[in-house]
């Protein structure tokens, strides 16, 4: 047997089980990675068979090919430039007309397709039967039936790909055509566009495209040919505005050909176990209700799991830290780099592991059985009030626990204006960092009134979150309305695989981009600590803070709660340990000492904003990365340092007013 | 017959309708297509109290935007149980 090389990209709508496939096929051989330029999630693995090595791409989840979104884009240019051996369109058995859809553009790429038919069990239960030869011999490809859930149907699903590959001359898939009454149109059109097309773009797509009134390829053949001849292609489809209507008709008759031959179902009596949930989970009165009653839960069992090994985590790197620092000599730079820096920093990314491990966790579960969905849907109607959608809601919940995933998680959101909003407004969500600062100082200094207190700041942070969405979708995004369309996928048994994966990708995100920005910043921020004066009274940011002292006057901070803010960018926990140094105390003194030096209106000017300001550095660096350019970030930048000085301002005069 | 020719948004819940037309630019059309719903499409609306929407056809379930629900025009269906508009 001779040893070969494919190429195979895997496709199909969201809520398929693309992704499980993909790790099954590829275990953990898998990359993740972006596309070349994009905001968009690139992850291709290896899967080894006996006679060839597959190289897997895993194609971003969508529902058509038409270039609305950059994910669309990016599956089409891949087939289009990369021509893979094999494309494996993975389809949902419970709802093929859906999945057909997709499968009907894809057989115009003139790409060699096999469906995988995965949740055969789901459609069973649902009562829908499914004739896989009879649906093979209408469609001219391969279909595999799949429960990938349960690990079926992989090992069919990789010989038919090696034999496909094997076997290309005898492939003849049958194609959707366009609704009879167009087919003129159609043939007008291609007597204009044929001798401008060029590989690698096919006549035959390329025309569909023009009818379907792709950007993309509209722009493009506008470019590429005479302008009397693009009037005239101009003319033919104003005349013939339903273009587009002709081409889904011609794919929708295509689907039903193929569900009258091959689907029967014989349900609809019964009541879906969906159905049943949805009619209370989705009634707002009750909904509502319900979600915060999960979200509560799912913090207190973070909190409840997490902290206890927190703590473990922090005494472990304290003693390291301890039994490392004789071995370092008398340098004060060695000790401090490694110790403040190196250790203060990784303990810094380490302590939180925990507490984000069970919170990252706990959403990908309620991800993965359905609950985000709608949790969204019941959530649209205020994410509207701020200029936002219902899918905006799982970006902001995973900011809860740290900032940096929930930024890249905002690539939910198709809309490019409502994911730069939603980029904006997360890091006004507080992390588990920021809530860390805020339990230990309104802990220190208002005694048994901290619970209502940090109730209050937390939610006024949320109100706040509310308000800024509200001004700035009013002020850029004015009358522009927004489209909201989401999937409800269908309630399913938890998938430990699936959701280990979704919890490592988020955890990864943190370790690889928080962890190494805040290990890098700990070591700068020990040395501007130290330098020159030899102590952070003496340092640059001792400097820095006391010459902002007047900008501080008026928010009630003296310079070192300025310089704990300052440290706080490069991780909002800092801003502890910042204050430990600079009262002389460390960290673990700092609960009995603050009161002292923090009056009650200066403890509620700081953490709002701490709480408001600028986010970590590892935020910043992801939110200019997923918003991809200047402009948006500088603007985010200096809101919230604006909006946070004002709050700082009106809450510090407040509490001064009302003698708090 | 032209009575029981209504946007969506005017179904209550529990009421069925057969899609007739979708007004608008091409992507909510072709957004709308590629998630299975288009002309000819038997819906059913399962929840609308003032927010978006939840349809149901044979295959999906989606959360349509209050704005949207307003450019897709449908034939009501009536079982002859549900009251005249």
């Amino acid at each position: 047997m001779v040893e070969m090389d494919l190429l195979v990209a895997l496709a199909g709508q969201p809520n398929v089980g693309k992704s499980t496939i993909f790790n099954i096929l590829t275990g953990l051989s898998q990359h993740v990675g972006n596309w070349p330029g994009k905001t968009v999630e690139k992850k291709e693995g290896y899967c080894i068979s006996d006679s060839a090595r597959i190289k897997i791409v895993d194609l971003p989840g969508s529902y058509s090919l038409t270039a609305y979104s950059e994910e669309e884009r990016i599956a089409r240019n891949f087939i289009i430039n990369e021509r893979p051996d094999v494309i494996v369109l993975i389809a949902n058995a419970s709802a093929v007309e859906r999945s057909l859809y997709l499968l009907s553009e894809f057989l115009l790429l003139k790409a060699p397709i096999i469906v995988a038919l995965n949740m055969m069990d789901v459609a069973e239960q649902q009562g829908i039967r499914i004739d896989i030869g009879l649906l093979e011999k209408y469609l001219g490809i391969p279909v595999i039936p799949m429960v990938a859930s349960k690990n079926k149907g992989i090992k069919a699903l990789v010989s038919a790909i090696l034999s496909l590959s094997d076997w290309k001359k005898e492939y003849a898939p049958s194609i959707a055509d366009i609704s009879e009454d167009h087919k003129g149109i159609f043939m007008e059109l291609a007597d204009i566009l044929e001798r401008y097309i060029s590989p690698p773009y096919l006549d035959r797509w390329t025309i569909t495209k023009i009818m379907e009134g792709d950007p993309d390829i509209t722009e493009k053949m506008r470019k590429t040919i005479p302008p009397d001849s693009w009037n005239k292609v101009q003319a033919l489809l104003r005349q013939h505005e339903d273009s587009l209507h002709a081409v889904v008709r011609g794919r929708y008759n295509w689907i039903e050909g193929a569900v009258r031959v091959a689907i029967s179902e014989f349900k609809r009596g019964q009541i879906l176990f969906t159905d049943r949930l949805d009619h209370i989970l989705t009634r707002p009165v009750i909904g509502i209700p319900i979600l915060l009653g999960v979200f509560a839960l799912i913090f207190s069992l973070t909190y409840g799991m997490g902290l206890p090994l927190q703590q473990l985590f922090e005494s472990l790197m304290n003693s390291l830290a301890t039994s490392v620092e004789p071995l370092l000599g008398q340098s004060p730079w060695l000790r401090g780099i490694v110790v403040d820096g190196l250790i203060g920093g990784a303990g810094t990314v380490l302590t939180f592991l925990p507490v984000l491990f069970f919170f990252f966790a706990a959403m990908a579960f309620l991800e993965d059985v359905g609950y985000i969905a709608r949790a969204a849907f019941v959530m649209d109607r205020f994410m509207h009030v701020i200029g936002l959608h219902g899918k905006s809601f799982l970006p902001f919940c995973l900011g809860f626990g740290c900032n940096v995933p929930a930024v890249m998680g905002a690539r939910i959101v198709e809309e490019r204006r409502i994911r730069l909003l939603t980029i904006l407004l997360t890091p006004f969500v507080p992390c588990t960092a920021k809530l860390a600062v805020v339990t230990l100082v309104v802990a220190a200094i208002f005694g048994e009134k901290a619970l209502i207190i940090s109730w209050i700041l937390v939610a006024g942070n949320i109100l706040i979150l509310g308000f800024s969405g509200a001004i700035v979708s009013r002020l850029f995004f004015k009358g522009q309305h927004m489209p909201f369309i989401m999937e409800l996928p269908f309630y399913h048994k938890p998938n430990l695989r699936t959701i280990g994966m979704v919890t490592w990708k988020r955890i990864v995100a943190f370790v690889k981009k928080a962890g190494t920005i805040i290990v890098v910043f700990s070591v700068l921020l020990w040395f501007f600590s130290y330098v020159p004066g030899g102590n952070i009274e003496g340092s640059i940011l001792g400097f820095l803070g006391r010459s902002m002292e007047p900008i501080g006057r008026p928010i009630g901070l003296d310079w070192k709660m300025i310089v704990a803010l300052l440290a706080s960018v490069a991780a909002k926990e800092n801003s502890i340990a910042a204050l430990g140094v600079l009262y002389g105390v460390g960290e673990e003194g700092i609960r009995e000492i603050l009161p002292g030096f923090m009056s009650h209106a200066s403890a509620l000017s700081f953490l709002v904003i701490l709480m408001l300001s600028i986010p970590c550095v590892a935020t910043l660096v992801v939110m200019k990365q997923e918003m991809g350019g200047w402009r948006w970030f500088l603007f985010s930048f200096t809101f919230m340092l604006f909006l946070s000085y004002i709050s700082g301002m009106a809450v510090y005069q407040f509490a001064l007013l009302v003698g708090i | 017959m032209g009575k029981d020719m209504i946007p969506l948004i005017f179904l209550q819940e529990g009421e069925e309708g057969i899609i007739h037309s979708v007004e608008g630019g091409l992507r909510l059309i072709g957004r709308l297509a590629s998630m299975g719903i288009t002309i000819g499409v038997r819906v059913k609306v399962v929840r609308n109290v003032g927010g978006p929407l939840i349809v149901t056809t044979n295959s999906t379930r989606i959360a349509i935007g209050k704005g949207q629900a307003h450019k897709i025009v449908v034939l009501r269906l009536t079982d002859g149980k549900t009251k005249p508009a």
